[in-house]
């Protein structure tokens, strides 16, 4: 709340540099200074307590939690003095339970799905669409009850919104309202946000049609933002756009999803300088695959070095950290063949692996295939096949077990026979691969 | 940060231990790929059970698992208390999945492309980045388990919590494994 009263002093006196400007631009510059300064402490905010609240947020699901076909979504942090201005497009949506986060800043994330705690309306909103889609009826109901819940929380925050306000008064709200409706074709919960909607002439009309955008005209640039309640989102045109309601689907719909591609940009590792929809999700993509192939190679080796499946996870999460933890494994691969001789049977006829390992590591399968057959003694003890590829994008190896593969080729006419490995190091280089082979 | 991180880590742990005793009790020798599918698999149950309900992912991991004989004895044990619930709404997911995946069917079939003559090269390009754009969506949907079901704003949210958990997957199962290499090498 302090940053609020300090912003429109520092954003009025730039403006008031500029004699130029009528009252009314120079408030809007304001204004949308205001905002944006808003929305970078915003975002950091979330990016840091991103993940803080992405664990907190399923333990906390039990009120809530109906028989909802729910996606999780992001960290929800609870509704801040809504929307200050009614503006910002973004909510996050807050609990009604009363989490202890409260940054005062009037953004909030704009959710496409159902979110566990239906009682934060524009989850109601995203869930209300949702629920014609999906049929759940505990939504509606769960929505109905909390948001009495939250009318106490919302009576307070107008007020405090009513005091800030008289700074924007000549501002025209930005509302988004989206009309969904409930499956069941009720909840008509429609609170007055921010007494600039009551300076609005909009008035919420309850009908069954899912996202019906209202058609207001408007002056001034409009930005969508999101009213606190369950049914509406008022989306406003822009100025000198199109103003049908396709159109403005569309451009609620384009602007979620560069919001959460922004957040995907936070997580994924490398792309802070990738922009644009199509470089971005070939980085997800990437990453996705990088990890869930690490996921295999991780169970193989873990396969490889524990003969019995019992595992002794005291102290895993001791404050030693694996630091190089990269770095360490060529070495911890090297060690474990070593030392595991005897005890692993090759199963030869392995289909799953062959199928599920990576793609296209610059190996030549049927080379390596003759190189095993010509020059493998029989019944001998076979350890582990260490492979590991490092990608540039991502700091520790992608490991795969491309080379578990190539054996299984090789030895895919039936035999039983295990064989032991030798190390050897070839070079290592970006996709390059580390054999560890014994005859 | 890094407490709820650590808290999906151990929670991922104690799951994923309590899956891979299902199987140590259960087998005494197996060879070494029925391990690594023993091991995945338990993990994947249990990551997807931290989540459990949900995540369209984690669901879709339960469903496909509880398809055959093993992945069932491994969910009903993990997820006992909520397992009922877990349940239905899987078995609901598959159906609702099917409906979904038939009426894309339907639509794509009868959408006709139409093929515009003499477009501008900014309008060319923009179809191109736009059917790129699409064919990576197709991919990330192959990836992410379920994905093929949803729409773009919440294959995106799915995305972000996989990845997520994905990332505390590998990294607890790398540490086990170091531990575990520490024991034989101690040995």
């Amino acid at each position: 709340m302090i940053n609020r009263a300090l912003l429109p002093a520092g954003g009025g006196e730039n403006m008031l540099h500029c004699t130029d400007m009528t009252v009314l631009e120079r408030q809007r510059a304001r204004i949308k200074w205001q905002q944006e300064q808003q929305q970078q402490f915003q975002l950091q905010q979330q990016e840091i307590s991103y993940f803080t609240e992405l664990a907190d947020v399923f333990h906390q699901a039990g009120v809530h939690e109906g028989g909802l076909s729910e996606v999780v979504t992001r960290s929800v942090k609870p509704d801040p003095g809504l929307v200050d201005n009614g503006w910002n497009n973004d909510h996050v949506v807050g609990y009604g339970v009363g989490l202890p986060y409260n940054n005062g800043l009037g953004f909030e994330l704009n959710y496409g799905a159902i979110s566990r705690t239906s009682s934060c309306p524009p989850e109601a909103v995203a869930a209300v669409a949702e629920a014609t889609v999906k049929g759940s009826e505990s939504v509606v109901s769960d929505m109905i009850s909390s948001g009495a819940g939250r009318e106490s929380s919302k009576k307070r925050k107008v007020d405090k919104i009513q005091n800030n306000s008289k700074v924007v008064a000549e501002e025209d709200t930005r509302d988004k309202r989206i009309k969904g409706c409930a499956e069941q074709g009720e909840s008509k919960i429609t609170e007055k946000n921010n007494n600039k909607n009551s300076r609005n002439n909009n008035t919420n009309k309850n009908n069954n049609s899912n996202k019906e955008n209202s058609d207001e005209t408007s002056k001034d640039n409009s930005k969508v933002s999101e009213v606190q309640k369950p049914d509406y989102i008022h989306v406003r045109a822009r100025r000198g756009q199109a103003t049908d309601s396709h159109s403005l689907a569309e451009r609620v719909r384009r602007e979620k999803i560069s919001e959460r591609m922004k957040y995907l940009q936070d997580l994924v590792p490398g792309c802070d300088k990738i922009t644009g929809k199509a470089g971005m999700l070939d980085e997800i993509i990437n990453y996705v695959q990088s990890l869930q192939r690490q996921v295999e190679f991780l169970s193989m080796k873990l396969a490889a070095a524990n003969p019995r499946l019992d595992f002794n996870v005291d102290n895993l999460f001791a404050k030693e950290a694996f630091p190089a933890c990269s770095i360490n494994f060529p070495t911890i691969g090297m060690s474990s063949d070593m030392t595991n001789p005897a005890y692993l049977q090759f199963n030869p006829a392995q289909q799953q692996l062959v199928a599920c390992c990576g793609l296209d590591m610059g190996i030549d399968p049927p080379d390596m295939a003759l190189k095993r057959t010509t020059s493998a003694p029989v019944s001998i003890p076979e350890t582990f096949l260490d492979s590991s590829c490092f990608t540039q994008t991502h700091p520790p190896p992608t490991w795969d077990a491309d080379l578990q593969n190539l054996y299984n080729v090789a030895f895919d006419q039936g035999r039983q026979t295990s064989f032991q490995t030798q190390p050897f190091t070839g070079d290592v280089k970006l996709s390059c691969l580390f054999l560890s082979a014994l005859y | 940060m890094r407490a709820p991180r650590s808290v999906l880590k151990q929670q991922f742990l104690k799951k994923w231990m309590m899956g891979l005793q299902v199987f140590g009790s259960a087998k005494q020798s197996m060879s070494i790929l029925e391990r690594k599918k023993a091991i995945k698999l338990s993990a994947d149950i249990a990551l997807a059970s931290t989540r459990a309900g949900r995540t369209c992912w984690s669901r879709t991991i339960i469903a496909d698992a509880s398809k055959d004989d093993d992945g069932k004895v491994l969910v009903q044990h993990l997820l006992s208390p909520e397992s009922e619930r877990l349940k239905k709404a899987s078995t609901g997911l598959a159906m609702e999945n099917k409906r979904v995946r038939c009426k894309k069917i339907l639509k794509r079939s009868c959408c006709i492309k139409r093929v515009r003559k003499g477009a501008s090269k900014v309008v060319l390009a923009k179809s191109i980045s736009k059917r790129i754009v699409k064919r990576r969506t197709q991919v990330l949907k192959s990836l992410v388990p379920g994905g093929e079901f949803m729409d773009d704003i919440s294959l995106i949210e799915e995305t972000l919590d996989y990845m997520v958990s994905l990332r505390a997957q590998v990294d607890v199962m790398r540490r086990s494994l170091a531990k575990a290499t520490e024991v034989v090498n101690g040995k």
